[in-house]
């Protein structure tokens, strides 16, 4: 008991830690059979689809006889039944061992982290900062003003956003900004014969290809997180926490900026956080539209060509970061909200 | 009665009171563009429908002499480049010859595919809509209620579903069902024809969206089930069937309306993706996303964008009213979330 007759409780934060860490230990560990069982069923999937990855070289190739297409069966196990080739693949991949891509001519694990991550991490990791620059500001500017002009024009636009289809987005501005004003490169990552010149030229003909796809990319969550964090915002300033630091006179941009933001920010951050593994996978609809060697575009085209390996480890790659980062949200809030238990 | 005592009888007036319904469509009323997006809905719908009344031409009948035709309201002055029609003029007076829409690149009529796609793409998304929300609310029902090990599993499921990248997962299946090789696709052919690829896309997309329902009825029947009425059910000795069916989902109902009106919007928009991939909706059959799907090839041709403006323009109207509609319904039937959003 303290002078005031108050129970001393210590700091929330602090006890709650070990139990926080046991939490994320044990959904760490629950996630392992997830994992399992999800690249089971995809697999399932992959193979029960018709088609192998032998179709290429098959209907590509006139003097591909049926002898060498038979050895080739025999050669990459492609006569076992599903579950025995699933039990190899995991075989070698719990030993870090994805296989060859049958299309590239290259280690699919190489193929897809060497080759098409880089591009997607660019592509989409800059569409989701330009997401999140703009969406803060124009939320906190609507939740300050709302029902004023601004704030409906806000909203309008952010039905819009929501409701565009990415793909026509994307080609109707391509029409407009390469077709009709030849202002921007209507897709693929730069100019062909450009990486010889000096770095500037190279520089600015790659950010001149990335503003189109960033832009249309980046459409849907600015809409999204704009009205998350109107209305996140408009919470946190009704409070009465906010009218007291008002009532000891701080100045507005004071209160707003230290006060309310960061208390506004946490659900965002939450969902920038569940966003991030959709850098990673990237956005086959965009990569589509502009031409983008991206991993969206890759697993796309390894399903369609049946190359099994390529499709296996962008998929498993892809959902690891979908239920760590489902994790990593999870134990971020009980770091940052005490009142939330973990039994 | 005199008129001092009516002056001041209050008591006497009937009282009515408001059913809830009745607060709910007056709080809808109150929301304009909810009733502008319902309003369009209504006229797309009705558009799609009679779509073979109102437009006088066939929508897969090409003709090679009016490729690539601009929107105009006047029919072409070479009667040559007339096309056959079905009829010589629409119901609301669309005489043949005139493409106000323009031609595409087989100098079909716009405007007509478009009525005709809208036909299948709202029919895909109401589907789909209702089926993923029916699905999801039953089972988040049943998990909820029964509760212990089979509502754990039942969550880890789903957490594990929205785990799967969704659009590779949906390229797989489509591909899957739409194969010639496997029984149950053969079979599926057999029995549909060209609309297989219709009720493929229906089911792909209610499997794989499923999950926001079940976990917001989930979390309203856990809830739910613990008050006294529900108590109250199962003391008179009701079956759980019944519990559940009769008296917990209809009173997270307003989740389920609110939840597949703005799935309808998302099915739409996950149809125009997988059919302008060319994994969707199969040719001779029509929707707004496979009318997208070559339509980038021709940006370069002169009147070439009109084959990609005006589908495109529909899907984004279309979801546009949906998810208007949608959060007017939320407003309306959930007046906790009135002052949020």
């Amino acid at each position: 008991m303290d002078p005031w007759g108050r129970e001393a409780n210590p700091p929330p934060g602090l006890v709650s830690h070990p139990r926080v860490f046991a939490f994320l230990v044990r959904r760490l560990l629950s996630a392992v059979p997830a994992l399992f069982l999800l690249s089971l069923v995809i697999y399932a999937l992959l193979a029960l689809k018709p088609g192998d990855p032998l179709d290429e070289l098959r209907f590509g190739n006139p003097g591909f006889t049926f002898e060498d297409y038979q050895r080739l069966v025999k050669l990459y196990g492609l006569d076992k039944p599903w579950y025995l080739r699933y039990w190899y693949w995991l075989g070698r991949a719990l030993r870090g061992d994805f296989g060859p891509s049958r299309r590239y001519g290259m280690p699919a694990a190489e193929f897809i982290f060497r080759h098409r991550l880089p591009n997607t991490l660019l592509l989409s990791g800059l569409a989701m900062v330009a997401a999140f620059v703009v969406a803060v500001p124009a939320g906190v500017i609507c939740a300050l003003r709302p029902h004023s002009l601004l704030d409906y024009t806000v909203a309008t636009l952010n039905f819009l956003g929501i409701s565009v289809p990415v793909f026509w987005l994307g080609i109707m501005l391509i029409w407009i900004f390469s077709v009709r004003l030849g202002w921007l490169p209507a897709g693929s990552m730069g100019t062909p014969g450009l990486e010889a010149e000096s770095g500037w030229a190279y520089l600015v003909d790659r950010l001149r290809h990335l503003v189109l796809p960033v832009f249309a990319l980046s459409a849907i969550q600015m809409a999204t997180w704009t009205r998350f964090m109107r209305s996140s915002m408009l919470e946190v300033i009704n409070q009465e926490f906010i009218r007291t630091a008002r009532a000891k006179g701080l100045s507005e941009r004071y209160v707003v900026l230290k006060h309310a933001l960061r208390n506004a920010l946490l659900p965002i951050i939450t969902l920038v956080a569940l966003a991030i593994p959709g850098i990673f996978s990237g956005a086959v609809l965009t990569e589509t539209v502009f031409n983008w060697p991206g991993m969206g575009r890759a697993i796309y085209d390894a399903i369609l060509a049946n190359d099994f390996n390529v499709s296996m480890v962008a998929l498993m790659f892809i959902s690891t970061l979908i239920l760590l980062f489902n994790i990593l949200a999870d134990v971020a809030y009980a770091l940052v909200d005490p009142r939330i238990r973990y039994d | 009665m005199p008129w001092w005592t009516r002056a001041f009888a209050t008591t006497e007036r009937k009282e009515r009171s408001v059913s809830a319904g009745a607060l709910a469509w007056a709080r809808l009323c109150r929301h304009r563009l909810a009733i502008f997006g319902g309003i369009v809905i209504l006229i797309l719908a009705f558009a799609a429908a009679f779509a073979p009344y109102i437009s006088p031409y066939d929508p897969a009948r090409s003709n090679l002499r009016l490729r690539f035709g601009a929107p105009s309201l006047k029919p072409p002055p070479d009667p040559r480049a007339f096309p056959r029609c079905t009829r010589p003029r629409g119901i609301l007076g669309w005489p043949c010859g005139v493409h106000p829409f323009g031609t595409d690149d087989l100098g079909r009529d716009i405007l007509t595919r478009v009525l005709y796609g809208g036909r299948v793409s709202l029919c895909v998304g109401f589907t789909a809509a209702l089926g993923s929300t029916l699905l999801g609310g039953l089972l988040g029902a049943v998990a909820a209620y029964v509760g212990g090990w089979a509502d754990a599993g039942m969550s880890r499921f789903t957490d594990t579903m929205l785990a799967i990248p969704q659009f590779p997962l949906l390229l797989i299946l489509s591909g899957l069902l739409a194969s010639r090789e496997l029984p149950l696709a053969v079979h599926l052919s057999e029995l549909l024809g060209a609309a297989k690829s219709i009720v493929v896309i229906v089911f792909v997309i209610t499997v794989l969206s499923w999950m926001p329902a079940f976990r917001l009825v989930r979390g309203e029947v856990l809830s739910l089930k613990e008050r006294e009425f529900a108590l109250a059910v199962k003391a008179i000795g009701a079956s759980p069937a019944r519990i559940i069916l009769r008296h917990l989902i209809p009173n997270a109902f307003h989740l389920l309306i609110v939840q597949s009106t703005l799935m309808v919007g998302e099915a739409i928009l996950i149809e125009s993706g997988l059919s302008f991939l060319g994994l969707g909706i199969q040719p001779p059959a029509v929707s707004w996303g496979n009318m997208l799907s070559r339509a980038q090839e021709f940006l370069y041709y002169p009147n070439g964008i009109y084959i990609a403006l005006f589908p495109g323009i529909f899907i984004f109207l279309t979801v546009l009213c949906f998810n208007f509609v949608g959060d007017g319904l939320r407003d309306a039937l959930d007046p906790r979330f009135a002052h949020r959003v």
